[in-house]
């Protein structure tokens, strides 16, 4: 298990994105140069006592030498509504960086990012630090959930676009975009990675196993401890038990899963 | 500094404030970020003769001040705590002292964990009997809500080992006094409590309960008057030592078990808020001595004032 830390960080910036999107970039000159694509931290809100328990958020870019993190996050309840107030210079409790992260992809591979609305944030560090440029394949429901797409244009990557209403890129599914990409057979050892909602995820592994191949795939989960001492985030996995599954702990043995392993329900 | 050193019977800490089981892993998921060697204890996840999936997800929810848990007591099993590096090897070497929380669904499975404990006993400071976990369907809150099963499980282990022995409450009974007096009078060397309230709560817009358990334990700030209760009554009816617990945050949240009759606390909950309460509540204890102007920690044992 490698390092982690617990860092009091100040907010530097807390802007709106898009919709319900946000981005805060963090002063986090501990935990920052730590932290692996797919990895996340676990942030204690200031200011929320009877609201006990930290939100786990994917790391989306670092800037070691500057000590900066941040996190892209959608408002969707209580804690996020409440960072999206918060002013810069208040103080965050973080515990990072967390959990497994993504495999690098090496030079002789070709990465393929498929990230469906949020999960756009949970990748672009994996294509960011990709030694060869990655295809990225972003989708949302709509214009609105296709985030970071000029953050993406702007690395060294192939990026294509879906949304379910057209509203931007491709009208259809992002995963339809996985395989058309597959069937050009012109990769040279295609390895896929993928963060997004449920249904997509199971998609994506379904489509990487009928090209013989493993997806890695990032699974999201409302956690407590962070560090695997509660067995609170559990996501049932392929195991050597009379059952054939057993539970695994998404913030010690995930977020990144491979997925041969998904048991889905 | 104040003394903050503790005589639980047989069992000595050096200072008051144990991680209570279930939130503290079994150790080694917090050594970056907890320095082990200032607190009192730990006390390992509960162990079983078998190893345990534990309950489907979602296991927690957060509710106001608290939250509610089901996890199902999931464990690796005796065998892989005791052998695997990662359990009983590594906990040998740490420098605070380990208490291994052990449950089963008989009580032949309680009998069965403490002799293969009392076997591997080195590296081990006592054993918690946990008769009061409100998530699994034998064992558990069905032991600890039932005087008869309280008297035969603690009897039965007190039997089958000679380290210290700790019995973890349920607070879900009438009157808590009882229960105290006949897991002593069986033989437990201290008590431990409280355990979680059985609680539940359900999500309104999709109707469902937020536990796919349905029900579960409430911890955190929200029980802690609760405990503080039962503790003190505990206390006034029995003379042996009591690990206080329930809701402990803050130094002044353990200072308030302490003066209730508790000579140590454990801290879970708050554990996932801030790894850093831990070795917090032990500075803040030893300010609250010097505030309250006594050398040392054990004289504010039980000593509210009416």
């Amino acid at each position: 298990m490698a390092e982690k830390r617990q860092e009091k960080s100040l907010i530097r910036n807390n802007r709106r994105l898009q919709g319900d999107y946000c981005q805060v970039d963090l002063e986090s000159p501990g935990i920052a140069p730590l932290v692996a694509p797919g990895q996340f931290v676990h942030v204690k809100m200031p200011n929320l006592e009877h609201r006990i328990l930290r939100r786990p958020f994917s790391v989306y870019d670092t800037d070691p030498k500057d000590g900066r993190l941040s996190i892209v996050y959608k408002v969707i309840g209580l804690g996020t509504a409440h960072l999206a107030t918060l002013k810069p210079g208040t103080e965050l409790d973080l515990l990072g960086p967390l959990g497994v992260g993504f495999t690098p992809p090496r030079p002789e591979q070709t990465p393929i990012v498929v990230a469906g609305g949020y999960g756009c944030a949970a990748t672009y560090l994996l294509a960011r630090q990709s030694p060869v440029p990655a295809y990225c394949l972003l989708g949302g429901r709509s214009a609105d959930d296709l985030l970071l797409v000029e953050e993406f244009k702007q690395l060294d990557a192939q990026v294509e676009l879906a949304t379910d209403d057209g509203s931007r890129g491709r009208r259809g599914l992002v995963t339809e975009l996985l395989e058309e990409l597959l069937a050009r057979g012109d990769l040279r050892n295609p390895q896929i990675y993928a963060c997004g909602p449920v249904g997509m995820l199971k998609a994506v592994g379904r489509i990487a196993h009928q090209s013989g191949l493993v997806a890695e795939i990032s699974l999201d989960h409302a956690m407590c401890c962070g560090v695997g001492a509660c067995f609170a985030c559990v996501v049932k996995v392929k195991a050597d038990t009379p059952a054939g599954w057993d539970y695994a702990r998404t913030c010690v043995e995930g977020p990144v899963f491979r997925s041969d392993q998904a048991v889905w329900e | 500094m104040a003394d903050l050193r503790v005589e639980l019977g047989p069992l000595s800490l050096r200072n008051p404030v144990i991680a209570a089981s279930g939130t503290f892993g079994y150790g080694r998921e917090y050594r970056d970020l907890v320095a082990l060697d200032s607190l009192g204890g730990i006390v390992v996840k509960g162990v079983s003769p078998f190893s345990s999936p534990g309950n489907p997800p979602p296991r927690t929810a957060e509710v106001e001040a608290g939250m509610l848990n089901a996890i199902g007591l999931q464990n690796p099993g005796i065998d892989k705590f005791v052998a695997d590096p990662e359990y009983l090897p590594w906990l040998r070497t740490v420098n605070t002292a380990v208490i291994v929380n052990i449950w089963g669904r008989t009580v032949e499975d309680y009998v069965l964990v403490a002799e293969r404990l009392e076997a591997e006993k080195s590296g081990i400071a006592a054993l918690e009997i946990n008769i009061s976990c409100p998530n699994i369907k034998e064992g558990g809150i069905g032991f600890g809500t039932d005087l008869g099963m309280v008297e035969q499980v603690v009897g039965r282990v007190r039997r089958a080992t000679t380290l210290p022995l700790i019995t973890k409450l349920s607070p879900n009974v009438s009157r808590i006094a009882d229960f105290a007096r006949c897991a002593v009078d069986a033989g437990s060397d201290i008590l431990s409590l409280i355990n979680t309230l059985p609680a539940m709560a359900i999500d309104v817009e999709s109707r469902k309960p937020r536990l796919a358990n349905v029900t579960g334990g409430l911890s955190g700030p929200a029980i802690k008057p609760v405990a503080v209760k039962l503790v003190y009554e505990a206390a006034q009816a029995v003379e042996a030592p009591i690990i206080g617990m329930g809701g402990i945050v803050s130094a002044e949240d353990a200072a308030e078990f302490i003066l209730a009759g508790a000579s140590a606390v454990g801290v879970g909950t708050a554990i996932f808020a801030d790894p850093q309460c831990l070795s917090r509540i032990v500075e803040g204890l030893d300010l609250y001595c010097r505030r309250q102007g006594v050398d040392a920690l054990a004289e504010l044992v039980g000593a509210v004032k009416f």
